[in-house]
């Protein structure tokens, strides 16, 4: 199984060395270790998230293109689909099978079709923007519903720290 | 004398775990720890509870025995773990393959000495001596086979697709043959573990009544795996499903349809097409449908609940009555009862391919239809939801509404086209900018290298390296170049946006 696994981990790592998406970079950290890669995300230009660059974890199971991997931010972040500990909320990297919030049609879940590059893209969109019906971290969601610029300087604060600009 | 011998199979056991595995990892510490007090406690149950001995060189027999076999247990268990690391891992060097199955094969042949001495004492000590004896000893030969098979699988694998650059006609075949192999093997395996087992729990069941909760509880455990296992066994009749549903794609199919596989990314030289059109590799599209029953690529809801017994006719197209397509699409494992009550009147038809497509397609739900209409739209934004929806209402089918918009048929209100104008003439122009502004407040000093690392990552970008070490400098310069350009720009815009303020509070 790791076998076919291991062997579309290195295409999809190749092709997203030779076209990388615009902002996106993504690789294993250790290739020792196939399975557990590291993307950075720059924010999305005229979001709150602009400027930012954001390192994530991604870690595929050993039946990879059938399950999806898990992602996790790697850096403080606050926003409505990510759980304060960095994991991801989008529908993209649910399991057709499982449904926790129980709203997801299954046409946007996980399939083996989909891949790095596309979940990368969607989380740049959920950057952009956030769904605020999951949610995954309900503060972010409030606040990004009610009070806007204290969100704003909230995710401001969040980009300069991951370019280590003192705030 | 017994307390040298432990002393000589510790270090023993130090020398192996320097010689074949070099550095523990942590998590595989853990592991180990964590079996050996299980193993421990579970065997100092058994001799005292269950067997009950009451003289002190029969404690030390049996304590030795089990030493031994948990010694093995926890090194079979070690290899596997450092098997199924090294399979994460492109570039295993060919050395650490070979000690790792030398020494599962030395386990192999040591676990086969010690079931020859539990024959051997079974003969004169009985028969429930010998069985409790072989019991483990049996269990941990299954195992450690088990797992120089999967090695060997891997490691098949892996040449397989070295070879793959020189001629890939024989690797489709061999990968086709591989699927079914390998699932037999880890399937048969299991069960036999697990049989084993239970016969082992069965008899110190019976032979010890006070013990009972505790062995119960364990008894019940292993008969859900059981259960589990036999579940699995779908996995034959997707199999069967799927070869008599769905042919095998033409060659001049194949030829028309240049993309690789959607589900490994590799090249078809054969392949499977759904009713959606879509092809796949067979053993790709086996594992895909044992968990989920729809097409990976447009979800298209197959009929794989419904085994009825037409199957057996002549494998023509078939299409189900319509009041089986509409059962919801979830996992099949609900099915499984149902299948007998189920037996609906179906009838075999042989019809074209599109008129299959739209009788399948007659039941889809409004969200399958959703989906296809955002499918379309990805292709087509310029063309509203509402109308790709309309469209799809009439032709049921992805391919033919794609069609009615390629042949002009289907076209967006003129609002809508007007919007797209817009938008593409808008987007240039923010291309422009975002383009435009690093270049000309670039006289900040501290970035006088701008220019030389730019023409790195382009070259950075273009290059994927052969050796890995090179691929991991080159992604890490990249990661590192990405974050400072990030920073930089960040600090134009502040000091941008700060003379832009201080312009603004010269001028009032």
């Amino acid at each position: 199984m790791a076998g076919s696994a291991l062997r579309r981990l290195m295409a999809e790592y190749k092709q997203l060395t030779l076209n990388p998406p615009e902002g996106i970079i993504a690789g294993p950290i250790n290739e020792e270790n196939f399975f557990e890669w590291e993307a950075l995300i720059t924010g999305p230009e005229g979001t709150c998230f602009e400027g930012g660059v954001f390192p994530a974890k991604l870690i595929f199971p050993p039946d990879y293109p059938l399950s999806p991997p898990k992602m996790q931010f790697t850096c403080e972040m606050f926003h409505p689909n990510i759980y304060s500990d960095g994991r991801v909320c989008i529908s993209i990297l649910h399991a057709p099978g499982d449904d926790p919030m129980g709203y997801e049609s299954s046409a946007e879940r996980w399939s083996p079709v989909q891949s790095v590059e596309k979940i990368l893209l969607s989380v740049v969109s959920m950057l952009a923007e956030p769904n605020d019906e999951s949610g995954a971290n309900v503060d972010a969601a409030k606040m990004w519903r009610e009070n806007r610029e204290e969100f704003n300087n909230i995710a401001e604060k969040i980009v300069r720290r991951t370019l280590g600009i003192p705030t | 004398m017994i307390n040298m011998a432990f002393c000589w199979l510790i270090l023993l056991g130090r020398a192996v775990q320097k010689l074949v595995f070099g550095e523990l990892r942590v998590s595989e510490q853990q592991q180990l720890r964590d079996k050996f007090w299980n193993f421990v406690f579970y065997k100092f149950i058994f001799v005292f509870g269950i067997i009950n001995v009451q003289y002190i060189d029969e404690v030390l027999l049996w304590c030795s025995w089990f030493a031994l076999l948990g010694f093995l247990h926890l090194l079979s268990q070690l290899s596997k773990d450092r098997f199924e690391y090294l399979s994460f891992s492109p570039r295993t060097p060919f050395w650490s393959h070979v000690k790792l199955m030398a020494l599962l094969a030395a386990i192999f042949a040591l676990s086969g000495f010690m079931l020859l001495v539990s024959v051997f004492v079974g003969f004169f000590g009985g028969f429930n001596t010998f069985a409790f004896m072989s019991a483990e000893v049996v269990l941990l030969a299954i195992r450690t086979l088990h797992i120089i098979i999967r090695y060997a699988l891997h490691l098949y694998d892996i040449r397989q697709e070295s070879a793959t650059a020189m001629n890939t006609s024989d690797e489709g075949k061999a990968w086709e043959k591989r699927g079914p192999i390998s699932y037999y093997t880890e399937l048969s395996f299991e069960l036999t573990a697990l049989i084993i087992d239970l016969i082992h729990h069965l008899h110190m069941l019976l032979w010890s009544n006070i013990f009972l909760s505790m062995a119960s509880l364990v008894i019940c455990m292993q008969l859900r795996y059981l259960f589990h296992e036999i579940q699995r066994k779908n996995y034959l009749w997707v199999r069967n499903h799927l070869e008599q549903n769905y042919p095998m794609a033409t060659t001049e199919e194949l030829q028309n349809n240049s993309d690789n596989c959607a589900i490994c990314w590799e090249k078809m030289d054969s392949a499977r097409k759904l009713p959606c059109t879509h092809l796949f590799h067979n053993t790709c599209l086996l594992s895909w449908l044992e968990q989920d029953t729809s097409c990976p690529t447009c979800r298209m809801a197959l009929n794989i609940q419904t085994p009825s017994p037409t199957q057996m006719e002549p494998p023509e197209l078939q299409a189900d009555p319509q009041e089986n397509t509409r059962r919801p699409f979830n996992h099949f494992f609900h099915f499984d009862g149902s299948r007998y009550v189920s037996w609906l009147p179906s009838f075999s038809v042989e019809v074209s391919h599109i008129q299959a497509i739209r009788q399948n397609h007659v039941t889809a739900s409004n969200s399958q239809l959703d989906a296809m209409a955002r499918q379309v739209q990805t292709l087509f934004p310029h063309i509203p939801l509402s109308v790709i929806i309309d469209d799809l209402r009439v032709t049921r089918s992805v391919e033919l509404t794609i069609e009615n918009v390629l042949d002009g048929r289907l076209v967006a209100p003129p609002i809508f086209r007007d919007l797209d104008i817009n938008q593409q003439t808008s987007r240039p122009l923010t291309l422009l900018q975002s383009n435009a502004e690093p270049s000309t407040t670039r006289n900040w000093d501290e970035f006088s290298t701008d220019n030389v690392e730019t023409e790195d990552t382009v070259m950075l970008g273009s290059r994927f390296s052969k050796s890995s070490s090179e691929r991991e400098k080159i992604l890490h310069r990249r990661k590192e170049n990405m974050i400072q350009m990030a920073r930089r720009r960040y600090i134009e815009k502040q000091k941008a946006a700060a003379a832009a303020a201080a312009r603004s509070d010269l001028q009032s």
